[in-house]
């Protein structure tokens, strides 16, 4: 059985040098959905700060379609609930999850 | 089964209706796919039957392993903290496996959540069902539900409650929504009661739920004893039984 590398194994270092770096503040980007996207819509537009940089893997817009694509940073973004959810009753509690680097902007 | 009540002629009629078994279009293009992988000879269908059988045998001991190591090495635990892909193979689990890249959903991306006293964590995947399947074997229903998954990032509190899971105020509640290529288990801070415990004694009461974060760990309580809840009126203690002996 012929095996070929799975796109996700692939490392191309240098090729999507990190924006951000831990505890950077950073904002999610409100894009429109062309076709497909792993970025929830409750996190659009809020700000939070990187609690991590993950690896650097193909964004899912290209992966969705190609074998090949472009590659980039991912980041965990902590938020406060707060934030995410206005009528939120604590002040206290938070929330990760991760984004590639297109999907961030400095806040 | 649901029947149906037809009262006609003075007589009762019972029906039953067909129980209708949905199948999703990603169901039936899985079902596509591996029909012409077979036909075309990538793999066989005893070869698909062994692999399904074998990913669905995983279960959660392994996590409870590699937590009740942490929990007593505390040179494991910051291993396991800095890399957790390459510390589970001190354990035995390879996160490559079986492909050399691990799979398609089980990236080598594995990162451990650490609790304290202060801070709790639970894990969710809002978009599917992303889970540590190597470590955890595969997810419980519930874990898959969109109930579950559209809750927990919202009213984390209440959705542990329903758990049984209450945490007081100054607990700060961490959700981690693994949505992309990261892989997490929860490190759930260790009880007291188990001073001088062995770690075959630790694993056993770290249970598939306190790694997910909905339950926490508690000597006593372990995932091979069955609970049973006692009746509140067992037959045998019926007034008719008692006259009757």
């Amino acid at each position: 059985m012929k095996r070929t590398k799975a796109p996700h194994a692939r490392k191309s270092a240098g090729n999507a040098p990190a924006r951000f770096k831990v505890g950077d503040r950073v904002r999610v980007k409100d894009l429109p959905n062309m076709f497909y996207s792993r970025t929830q819509m409750y996190a659009r537009g809020v700000s939070g700060t990187i609690a991590a940089c993950t690896y650097q893997d193909l964004i899912p817009e290209d992966e969705a379609f190609n074998q090949e694509g472009r590659l980039e940073q991912y980041y965990i973004v902590r938020f406060r609930q707060k934030d995410l959810w206005e009528e939120y009753p604590s002040e206290k509690d938070t929330l990760q999850t991760e984004f590639p680097d297109r999907w961030l902007e400095p806040a | 089964m649901q029947t149906t009540h037809q009262h006609a002629g003075g007589g009762h009629e019972h029906k039953a209706a067909p129980t209708v078994e949905e199948i999703t279009d990603f169901e039936v293009l899985e079902i596509a796919v591996r029909e012409l992988a077979i036909e075309h000879g990538l793999f066989t269908a005893e070869d698909h039957r062994r692999f399904t059988e074998w990913a669905e045998s995983i279960g959660p001991a392994a996590g409870s392993r590699l937590v009740a190591k942490a929990w007593t090495d505390p040179a494991f635990k910051a291993r396991l903290l800095a890399d957790g892909t390459a510390a589970c193979k001190e354990i035995g689990i390879d996160w490559a496996e079986p492909t050399g890249f691990g799979t398609p959903s089980d990236y080598m991306n594995f990162r451990v959540l650490e609790d304290t006293p202060t801070l709790h964590h639970v894990i969710v995947c809002t978009l599917c069902s992303c889970y540590p399947r190597p470590l955890l074997g595969m997810s419980p229903e519930w874990y898959r539900s969109t109930n579950y998954r559209r809750r927990l990032v919202r009213w984390p509190r209440e959705v542990l409650a329903e758990f049984g899971l209450i945490l007081p105020p100054e607990v700060e509640i961490r959700v981690e929504d693994s949505n992309q290529k990261c892989r997490f288990i929860v490190l759930p801070v260790r009880p007291s009661g188990t001073e001088n415990w062995t770690e075959e004694q630790l694993a056993a009461i770290v249970t598939r739920d306190c790694m997910i974060g909905v339950a926490l760990p508690r000597p006593g309580r372990t995932a091979d004893v069955h609970p049973v809840h006692k009746a509140r009126h067992p037959v045998h203690s019926s007034p008719s039984m008692r006259a009757a002996e």
